[in-house]
């Protein structure tokens, strides 16, 4: 038996959030929370899912050279704030040989990959992650 | 009932923060805490409130409290342990001085204690990222030395700083570590040193990260002081809060948490900013210590670096900022950072060596912080003799 170091059921219920940016928006006021929560500023707790574009603008970042362990084989990794309709979701910037060449206000788009696995036969937990538009 | 109890720190004790190999959490306890035991003699413990962030995940403990009280012969003292990540020192003062000032305990210790390096740096990053919106920022590889740097560089375009400029806060704060026997980094940096260090993420460099350390500091409070001379009375304490999720911000270089947690420190003291004279901030990295400054408004937005290379910040001056050499210098002991920033702010207002020469600093203020402006805490100490 593999020992199992990521978990099933804690990754599975964030499918909609990790593989389609699934944030929610307050029926009410019409405010968009990424990630979602329970309860609006308006104080309004009923909401609808609200899938967030899948283009967008970096707005930050970093070039991360000490990471996680389960990221060491990954490194460096990009780190980006990305504007995507309003709302601001950080993750991954990928598909960039050259950070020198990113700037704040580049298009951006989601693309979905793997995050992590679990040695050779285990588990492998995948979402979104993002990309320049233009060669970078 | 009207309730006009005081609480003072009457005892303070710290362990250097260092590579403790020999020592485990126990260990690093009973040296900090048999310190301020032996410091207030038959003063009956009501209870020890424990600071540490991380015992689960680097030592397979939980119910630290009872570990670590009953290593040190206190079988039925409560020992409560409080969990607020690299902010867990300042709620812990919070929740002991709440009990000896509602009248429930006379007298409470407070310890911090940390072993950063039971494991390998890898292991340690991965224990650190648990300050993080673990489900949306540590699963994808996100870390707090990510977010700093996010925020150093928003800082830098904001204010049209280059790198070099914000280097000024490692090298004054290995300055004033060079004159402290307590701190971990106890040598002086060049510009050259900060420039050549290693990028941990871009901008940001080794040199701006307070380096992790092993280690364990301690107070006791008391609803009076044990002696009539150099008697340190906690005035005002505060707590703020400010969200999560990093993409919920509007800004990256104010943090509220600590704005709120200082003005309520303040009010309660009836003091205002112009009178303090003392400050130690939470400078896990350097962006976050100067933030920190001026988000408390000790500083105008912008300017810390400048004042910082002018020596505007050094003894001598109105203010002084970390004269201890702030973590950066002590060491980033987790869960237990906020109380080496406490032990020193006792020591530098009753002017014990080596803070001998800051003269008659009244009016101190402590602010610890958990995570990237998610819980802060700020702690208004005063000299009362």
């Amino acid at each position: 038996m593999v020992e199992q170091k990521l978990s099933v059921p804690r990754y599975w219920r964030r499918t909609p959030q990790y593989y389609r940016l699934e944030g929610v928006q307050c029926v009410k006021c019409g405010r968009v929370y990424y990630p979602p929560r329970a309860v609006c500023e308006c104080g309004s707790r009923e909401f609808k899912p609200y899938p967030l574009p899948s283009t967008g603008k970096l707005l930050n970042f970093t070039v991360l050279y000490s990471v996680p362990a389960e990221f060491e084989k990954m490194k460096p990794l990009i780190i980006g704030i990305v504007d995507l309709g309003g709302v601001r979701v950080i993750g991954q910037i990928v598909d960039c040989m050259n950070p020198e060449k990113l700037n704040p206000g580049m298009e951006v788009e989601v693309v979905f990959r793997t995050v992590k696995m679990d040695g050779t036969y285990g588990l492998i937990n995948y979402g979104y992650k993002f990309r320049p538009i233009e060669n970078c | 009932m009207f309730n006009t109890t005081e609480v003072y720190i009457v005892a303070h004790s710290l362990v250097s923060g260092g590579r403790h190999y020999e020592k485990g959490l126990k260990e690093l306890f009973a040296e900090a805490f048999l310190k301020v035991l032996d410091q207030v003699g038959n003063s009956n413990l009501g209870a020890v409130y424990v600071a540490n962030a991380f015992s689960e995940v680097l030592q397979d403990q939980s119910v630290l409290g009872a570990f670590l009280s009953d290593y040190v012969g206190l079988r039925r003292t409560p020992a409560i342990r409080i969990e607020s990540g690299d902010g867990s020192s300042g709620v812990a003062i919070l929740e002991a001085y709440n009990m000896v000032k509602a009248g429930v305990y006379d007298c409470v210790a407070v310890v911090g204690v940390e072993k950063m390096h039971d494991v390998t740096s890898i292991k340690l990053n991965k224990a650190l990222a648990t300050i993080t919106d673990y489900e949306y920022e540590g699963f994808f590889g996100i870390t707090p030395a990510a977010q700093a740097a996010m925020a150093m560089r928003e800082y830098m375009l904001k204010y049209g700083y280059d790198y070099e400029d914000l280097a000024s806060w490692p090298i004054k704060m290995h300055e004033r570590g060079s004159k402290n026997p307590y701190a971990y980094m106890r040598k002086q940096a060049t510009l050259k040193d900060v420039l050549e260090s290693e990028v941990i993420a871009d901008p940001l460099r080794l040199y701006d990260a307070a380096p992790a350390v092993d280690g364990s500091a301690a107070v006791v409070l008391c609803n009076k002081p044990l002696r009539s001379d150099a008697v340190v009375r906690i005035d005002g304490i505060g707590i703020g809060a400010y969200g999560t999720y990093m993409g919920q911000r509007d800004t990256l270089t104010e943090l509220l948490s600590v704005k709120d947690a200082v003005n309520m420190a303040l009010g309660m003291a009836h003091s205002s900013i112009g009178d303090v004279n003392l400050v130690e901030v939470h400078d896990t990295y350097s962006i976050l210590g100067i933030l920190a400054l001026e988000s408390m408004g000790f500083v105008r937005p912008g300017e810390t670096p400048r004042l910082l290379s002018t020596g505007a910040l050094d003894a001598g001056n109105k203010l002084v900022v970390n004269a201890s050499g702030g973590l950066k210098s002590m060491g980033f002991p987790g869960g237990a950072s906020g109380m080496y920033e406490i032990v020193s702010m006792v020591m530098e207002l009753t002017n014990q060596k080596p803070f001998d020469s800051l003269g008659n600093a009244g009016l101190g203020v402590v602010q610890d912080m958990a995570g990237f402006d998610l819980v802060s805490t700020a702690i208004v100490l005063r000299r009362v003799t």
